[in-house]
């Protein structure tokens, strides 16, 4: 959802433009029909790979460099230090103030706690908040191959899927705040399958292990994607800052043929809501601060309405609208 | 095909938030109940040196593992379900390896970017120990003098992590006159002993004691922390004293089994 993206442009007042004319499709315009069309694309995996592979390296250097003693990615994905710069789970961080501003801890959080701590939001918010989740999270890529099991099993037995409020993750993501702040305990870092998935690959195994494959099965038997969906507090904060990101997947209507594939790939559909008939309000669409950047969308589109894009100052004027919407006091529509 | 806009009903979110809530309350009710039991009180693990106040300790530490990482000699491990919430969170096993203070710098408790090693207490040590000198020689040290090792004694002194304990005088060798020929260690193991610049291997390392007093020539706090005492007739014992931090270097090397010397994690937890 970019709920602060369209408050700030005001986004959400536009009108949608009118449909496209059958004559307007994309395969219409070639003379033949969208099956043909279809198969004429070529089954490409390239942003898939690119990130699998990108997502195994990071993971597999946090390992080289304890066990070979490289120092390049050091610590976990709770915390780590890439050639000397501390980098901060941003939750975990964000827990760590809530509570230690209650007890008085907080005079004690080190300089390197605070870089650490900021360098990992600014470094999000230019490459789009949440590619954390898809590029580097080594949960999300177990829970990947899971939704695939999850699928088949549902086609194979004709259940249709069932899909609940995304919203409950703001809830998640405050009420952990507050469990935290009363118990004063890190109480989600106790949960959180990413940081136990990492200290396992670096650390070693250990019996929770046990945690991470249940929330797999539930994945899998149960609700699509539960964690990463409806839950996970990591993911909520990152998508906050990409949803100010100027990198983002850019949507051409032009090209696009609306037929929907993309969104049965996404793991964020709400996210292109924009590709359905009817319902994009401008030529050209940024995804939000919910979408993870992992380009599935882009593989499977035929035509190539999808892209990795810059929500640049020409195309989109978003950095021009949002500075004249602050300075006028959001009384302006742009 | 299936709803995609993310969004439901208002019922449909009000049961969603319900379900959350719900669960949030049996979470945070299991983390409260489990707070106790996770405190080394209970655990009895030896938390690295500077470590701060338990009931602290639990929510600074997020587990990353920096401190074991940068550990030359791996004494830092991360505990696992057993010890409840304290899971993720390090700790010394000084039967396999004590803390030796080898690293000289404590980089343990430099490299813990939420302090729950806390570094400033060995730096204001350390500044302590060294500015009376700096204003004694204002034009340079004489050579009998190393400012850096006066420092990192100071620091040694604050790590603060339990004491050591002799549980059984019985079991001691030197209680019964008795000496100790042998490896230093019966595993692999990193030690630097004092005044040496190298590390050793304990288990390749022999030693021949004519009263066995490893614990007290390895202390890495001399005899500020550990003396051996004559209790007669050739009969030895040795004594903890103020001094002593809990590195566990003594338990360690003890060649008895169970251990006659352990230490104890200092009991911080209010």
């Amino acid at each position: 959802m970019s709920f602060i993206f369209d408050f700030l442009t005001g986004d959400k007042k536009l009108k949608p433009l009118p449909a496209k004319k059958k004559d307007e499709l994309p395969h219409v315009q070639l003379g033949i029909s969208f099956k043909e069309w279809q198969e004429q694309s070529p089954n490409k995996h390239k942003w898939r790979n690119i990130r699998w592979s990108f997502l195994i390296f990071i993971n597999l250097l946090f390992i080289a460099s304890f066990h070979l003693g490289w120092g390049v990615l050091e610590g976990s994905l709770s915390g780590s230090r890439l050639l000397g710069i501390y980098l901060m789970d941003p939750f975990n961080s964000a827990q760590e103030l809530v509570i230690s501003s209650k007890t008085g801890f907080i005079s004690h959080l080190t300089t390197n706690f605070w870089i650490g701590f900021f360098v990992i939001l600014t470094f999000y918010w230019l490459l789009g908040g949440r590619a954390f989740c898809s590029w580097v999270c080594p949960y999300h890529f177990f829970a990947e191959m899971g939704e695939r099991v999850h699928d088949y099993i549902l086609k194979k037995r004709k259940i249709r899927e069932k899909t609940y409020d995304i919203t409950v993750k703001y809830v998640f993501w405050i009420g952990l705040l507050i469990v935290a702040f009363l118990t004063q305990q890190l109480v989600f870092e106790d949960l959180n399958p990413v940081g136990i998935l990492s200290r396992a690959m670096i650390y070693g195994p250990g019996l929770a292990l046990i945690w991470v494959v249940l929330l797999l099965a539930y994945e899998i038997f149960g609700i699509k994607r539960f964690w990463c969906r409806y839950v996970c507090p990591i993911g909520v904060t990152y998508s906050f800052v990409g949803d100010l990101s100027p990198m983002s997947v850019k949507f051409d209507l032009d090209k696009c043929a609306h037929c929907r594939d993309c969104q049965d790939v996404c793991l964020v559909p709400h996210e292109l809501w924009f590709v359905k008939k009817g319902a994009a309000t401008r030529e050209v669409h940024f995804t939000g601060g919910d979408c993870t950047k992992c380009g599935l969308c882009i593989d499977v589109c035929y035509s190539g309405a999808l892209s990795f894009g810059l929500k640049d100052w020409t195309t989109n004027r978003w950095g021009y609208k949002m500075a004249k919407k602050m300075w006028t006091g959001n009384k302006q529509n742009g | 095909m299936a709803n995609q806009t993310g969004k439901t009903n208002r019922r449909q979110f009000l049961k969603a938030t319900a379900t959350a809530v719900v669960s949030l309350a049996v979470v945070g009710s299991a983390a409260y109940y489990l707070r106790d039991k996770s405190s080394v009180q209970k655990t009895g693990i030896l938390r690295p040196p500077g470590s701060v106040d338990e009931k602290d300790f639990l929510y600074a530490c997020i587990k990353c593992g920096l401190c074991v990482q940068i550990c030359p000699v791996s004494a830092i491990k991360l505990a696992d379900w057993d010890s409840y919430l304290s899971y993720g969170t390090p700790y010394i096993d000084v039967n396999q390896q004590a803390c030796d203070f080898s690293c000289d710098a404590i980089q343990c408790a430099e490299t813990c970017p939420t302090a729950a090693i806390n570094f400033q207490i060995f730096r204001h040590a350390g500044n302590e120990a060294v500015a009376p000198l700096y204003k004694k020689y204002p034009d340079g040290f004489p050579p009998e003098i190393n400012p850096f090792e006066v420092q990192i004694l100071a620091m040694r002194r604050v790590a603060d992590m339990g004491v050591a304990k002799i549980t059984d005088q019985e079991i001691c060798l030197a209680y019964h006159g008795k000496g100790y020929e042998g490896p230093l260690g019966d595993h692999h193991a990193l030690l630097r002993p004092p005044g040496s610049k190298e590390r050793i291997d304990i288990a390749e390392t022999h030693v021949k004691r004519e009263i066995c007093d490893l614990c007290v020539v390895y202390c890495p706090l001399g005899s500020e922390a550990i003396e051996l005492k004559e209790i007669g007739e050739g009969r030895f014992l040795p004594e903890v004293k103020d001094g002593c931090v809990g590195c566990g270097v003594c338990q360690m090397l003890c060649p008895t089994n169970p251990k006659a010397i352990v230490i104890e994690p200092k009991e911080k937890l209010v």
